[in-house]
């Protein structure tokens, strides 16, 4: 038994701790990430990890100008409830559901936004136009689907409020 | 002849294992520190298949062994006999367990049960709750307990009733019926039949200040803020007296 030998079976058993020790402490997510289909969620655990928890959920402004909207549908209510949105700004819209199959429509203008529990629907939007729209469910998800409706806001771009980072617009700060 | 022992080349290659176990430590450490450091989570219950099935294997049996300890509060009948305290006779039993499993993890505050739902293991939530879901909503006439209470004026009575049968698709408020039964039930959220009115309306004011949080995707906290004052009043007083109807020829909760 010499050093070599030693030093053969140490590295080994180094190398062969890593591997379980990185999918335990989930440091190859970042890896692993890139080769699932970034339009998938678990819609189980909305609420509790991942892109549609509740402080992520609103208008996040981008550094391009544009801005991104998360929202989440589900029986029978859109949350956030109320969004806000600047006017002639490109708007990527997010939006997924936990339960079960959902359309929103927005009213008065040709979006409508199919959304399917498991996957994020994209859809990319400008509203020209400020004002109040109303927005719907246009797709048959339960007892209470006729009430299912909600509020976009759309501001002129100089009234819309400055956003840090982290924040996320709501009507509230209107 | 063996070749001789480098005690030199054996004390940094151990240094450099020493090391590279450091910087693996460090890294990880550093990683799970990082991740999420705002993010409010309302609750880890998550209503997977398994999760409903862990919820539904109770033993009603042993649940009413145990639920000998709850009776002082929620009565032996599951009817209580103060009105801001649950009625839990016939509740959905995932509803109380996502709130059982809330008060384990702190996610809902009460000074009474925070303690009393650590004190439970996993299987004795599944049996107490078991229990109850088993109990009649037929209440004792001759019981000491706060339900139902006298019907409010005919006014107040339309508008709760409007909102539980129709809700208000104006300002896109879903009707209370559609989730709190009796027309239909979400996983979670629990009959509102035979509940206390003072208990709704606490929860339904604290829901609408965020004073509890703990509802899945802000649905409660969303509609309880869409209500107005005189509709939270008139809803808790409307359920609280039973829908109006005598709840022991009503149809159950399932």
């Amino acid at each position: 038994m010499n050093w070599r030998k030693i030093r053969t079976f140490l590295i080994t058993l180094f190398v062969l701790l890593l591997i379980p020790a990185t999918r335990f402490y989930q440091i190859d997510e970042p890896i692993l990430r890139m080769f699932r289909n970034p339009r998938r969620v678990d819609p189980f655990s909305l609420h509790v990890e991942g892109e549609f928890v509740e402080s992520n959920l609103g208008t996040e402004q981008n550094s391009d100008g544009s801005v991104t909207v998360r929202m989440i549908a589900q029986q029978y209510l859109f949350i956030p409830h109320c969004i806000l949105v600047p006017a002639g700004v490109p708007v990527h819209l997010r939006i997924t559901s936990p339960d079960a199959v959902h359309s929103l429509a927005f009213l008065g203008t040709d979006y409508n936004v199919k959304v399917t529990p498991g996957a994020i629907s994209v859809a990319e939007m400008q509203l020209p136009r400020a004002g109040e729209y109303k927005t719907a469910c246009r797709e048959f998800c339960g007892a209470g689907h006729y009430a299912m409706r909600s509020v976009v806001k759309v501001v002129p771009q100089e009234q819309f409020p400055v956003l840090q980072p982290g924040e996320r617009g709501a009507c509230a700060a209107q | 002849m063996p070749v001789p022992h480098n005690r030199n080349r054996s004390r940094s290659a151990f240094r450099l294992v020493g090391i590279l176990f450091l910087v693996l430590t460090a890294t990880v450490l550093l990683l799970r520190a990082g991740d999420n450091p705002g993010v409010h989570v309302p609750s880890y219950v998550e209503w997977t298949p398994e999760t409903i099935a862990t919820a539904s294997s109770g033993d009603a049996f042993r649940g009413l062994l145990l639920s000998r300890h709850c009776e002082h509060c929620h009565g032996a009948e599951g009817f209580s006999q103060k009105a801001d305290t649950p009625n839990l006779a016939g509740m959905d039993r995932l509803a109380i367990w996502k709130q059982l499993q809330d008060f384990r993890a702190g996610k809902r505050v009460s000074f009474p049960m925070n303690p009393i739902a650590q004190s439970l293991s996993t299987k004795d939530v599944a049996d107490v709750v078991a229990y109850y879901a088993k109990l009649p909503v037929f209440y004792d006439p001759d019981d000491h307990r706060a339900f139902p209470e006298p019907a409010p004026d005919p006014v107040r009575k339309g508008v709760a009733w409007r909102l539980i049968n129709f809700g208000d698709g104006e300002r896109g408020i879903p009707p209370c019926q559609a989730c709190h039964g009796p027309v239909a039930y979400r996983p979670g959220a629990p009959a509102l039949l035979t509940q206390n009115g003072p208990y709704l309306l606490e929860q339904l004011e604290a829901f609408a200040n965020d004073k509890r949080a703990n509802d899945i995707n802000e649905a409660m906290r969303t509609i309880a803020q869409l209500l107005t004052d005189d509709e939270r009043h008139a809803l808790a007083e409307y359920y609280g007296a039973g829908l109006g109807m005598n709840p022991g020829s009503a149809v159950a909760p399932r």
